[in-house]
């Protein structure tokens, strides 16, 4: 092995256990017990492992938020799947008046950041009486957003209109070729922009916070905030939230890697 | 409906064209115009009006904004911002770059390395937040435990104005730098290996070939990762929700950070609004400023 080889793998193996150090830490403390936290230091498992800070957890209503956001991300991200899809095969594939202006006003939209909307979402959810709701929580973002729309919209233009012609001739209707030729031709990107969905809304904070109040619709990401207010320092309890709230994530992550880091890639460029 | 009639005339099949694209348009249509491009247009109305919570809206003209240009805890806020953002830009950006010259090497096992580095990525940031308190502690974290096997003692990083937002930054830093990677990492791949071959023929040291050849050629790659990291740490809140709660004083308290308190924790809705308008404004002009200036820069495309 030559020696600028040697040094490129000692540098991997730095930054590789500096990205997953948290992660661990995390599980360490998680499974430590009360009085295993100060008896050891942080990099040390706690011997035995102890299941106490996962049960104070459950016992504080933390299975339903777990539920609950595991719920929510999967309405959410196929709200924004099917119509995110509906959005982009009209603008790749149909031409009717005012097409591009509005193809334009989305793109526009990719700009907007959420911390400019979210007063006026809030009250326009106070007026209609949607706040603390289910319909408040899911309705600002799953009906499609310009990301995953613009992401849809330029793959299904590569794709050769002469194939969807010969569906059509074959008398498939519009639904049928979506479905039977567009949709299986378009995985890589499906892969994408539904990763891209699942991890926002699995990781969205700001306005499950703002628009929820009551516990019973309580997200994780908002649970293990004002968790930590309730009972300050306990940092067992509160890394067993974070590795409940992280290890979903990490367990699709470790599955479909392979798509992840090749799909993230063809964001944004091109 | 959807179905095209065997052999319809040229109008009905432009009018069915119009309507399908129409129809199928509609529920995003109430997404991105109703929840995106309107609450842009009411943001800007509500920060004309005196709105708190429980009385009557009332409408004030710009009294908002001669406001906030004389609020010191406004400016002080923005200034916080943009400190935030200036060590989280520069720092993702170099970071990723380096990390992903690192990982275009042709070596065993590179695509494990490249899947670890991204991993931070998907992370909950309020989960992540907390985390990071944690191993920030000041007595007993695993930075100050591990700076006491060398005999020093480990400052309080979280509650000291200095540190806390160098150690918030940081942690966005860790956060992005394996995802940014891989747009770098794309960049690199669509560089055609002959420029290298040439210019090792032409006795180009790396080093110099990298900032002759290869940077120039990451232009595109460099401008969309500054911008979205700049609307994205220009809207920080997440993490220092969790992990200082804009403290110790106000030394962590970032424009949304303001803005959430304004609005939930105080419920003035129009002051939070026009602090909202403001912020807006800024990233606008940040995100313009960066296209002006790469556009005036020769770019170049192979594919």
């Amino acid at each position: 092995m030559t020696r600028s080889r040697l040094f490129a793998y000692g540098v991997l193996v730095i930054g590789c256990v500096f990205a997953i150090f948290p992660y661990l830490l995390t599980v360490l403390t998680a499974f430590k017990g009360p009085g295993q936290l100060s008896g050891t230091l942080p990099w040390e498992p706690g011997l035995p492992p102890s299941g106490a800070a996962f049960d104070r957890l459950f016992a504080s209503g933390f299975g339903g938020y777990l539920a609950n956001t595991v719920l929510v991300t999967v309405g959410i991200t196929a709200g924004q799947l099917l119509f995110a899809v509906l959005a982009a095969y009209a603008f790749a594939r149909l031409s009717f008046p005012g097409r591009d202006a509005l193809f334009w006003v989305y793109l526009s939209t990719l700009m907007v950041p959420p911390v400019v909307t979210m007063i006026p979402l809030y009250l326009m959810m106070q007026k209609a009486g949607l706040v603390d709701t289910w319909a408040g929580l899911m309705l600002p973002t799953m009906l499609g957003t310009p990301y995953a729309i613009f992401l849809l919209r330029q793959f299904f233009r590569t794709i050769p209109a002469d194939l969807e012609d010969a569906a059509r001739i074959d008398g498939a209707g519009r639904v049928r070729t979506l479905l039977l030729i567009v949709l299986p031709l378009s995985k890589p990107i499906l892969v994408t922009v539904t990763t891209l969905a699942v991890v926002a809304n699995w990781n969205s904070f700001l306005w499950p916070l703002i628009i929820t109040s009551s516990e019973d619709k309580r997200l994780l990401s908002v649970g293990i905030a004002l968790f930590k207010g309730e009972i300050g320092v306990d940092y067992n309890a509160v890394m067993a939230g974070s590795l409940i709230a992280l290890a979903p994530l990490l367990v699709l992550f470790i599955f479909f890697q392979r798509f992840i880091v090749r799909s993230v890639a063809v964001t944004g460029l091109k | 409906m959807l179905r095209a009639a065997p052999r319809p005339a040229r109008r009905t099949q432009r009018r069915q064209q119009t309507l399908a694209g129409y129809a199928l348009l509609a529920p995003s249509m109430v997404g991105v115009l109703g929840f995106l491009l309107a609450p842009v247009l009411i943001v800007i109305v509500l920060s004309l009006f005196d709105w708190k919570l429980l009385a009557t809206p009332e409408f004030i003209g710009l009294a908002n904004y001669r406001e906030l240009f004389g609020d010191a805890d406004v400016w002080h806020s923005f200034l916080v911002t943009g400190y935030y953002v200036l060590i989280c830009v520069p720092g993702t950006t170099i970071l990723s770059l380096l990390l992903a010259l690192l990982v275009n090497r042709k070596l065993r096992g590179m695509k494990y390395f490249r899947a670890l580095l991204v991993i931070p990525w998907m992370a909950t940031p309020v989960a992540l937040g907390l985390v990071w308190a944690w191993i920030f502690d000041p007595g007993r974290g695993a930075i100050n435990q591990f700076l006491g096997i060398f005999g020093i003692d480990g400052p309080a990083w979280l509650s000291s104005s200095l540190l806390a937002m160098p150690s918030v930054a940081a942690v966005h830093i860790w956060q992005f730098a394996g995802y940014n990677m891989l747009f770098f990492l794309a960049g690199l791949q669509n560089i055609p290996a002959s420029l290298r071959e040439a210019s090792s023929l032409d006795g180009a040291s790396p080093v110099a070939h990298f900032f002759s050849i290869t940077f120039p050629l990451l232009r595109p790659t460099l401008l969309f990762v500054l911008i979205t990291n700049v609307i994205g740490s220009f809207q920080a809140f997440d993490t220092i929700f969790v992990m200082t709660e804009g403290g110790p004083g106000d030394s962590t308290e970032v424009a949304t950070y303001l803005i959430y308190d304004e609005a939930f924790r105080k419920f003035d809705f129009g002051y939070a609004s026009t602090i909202s308008v403001l912020l807006f404004v800024v990233i606008l002009i940040a995100t313009i400023s960066q296209f002006a200036y790469f556009e005036r820069r020769t770019t170049y495309d192979f594919s």
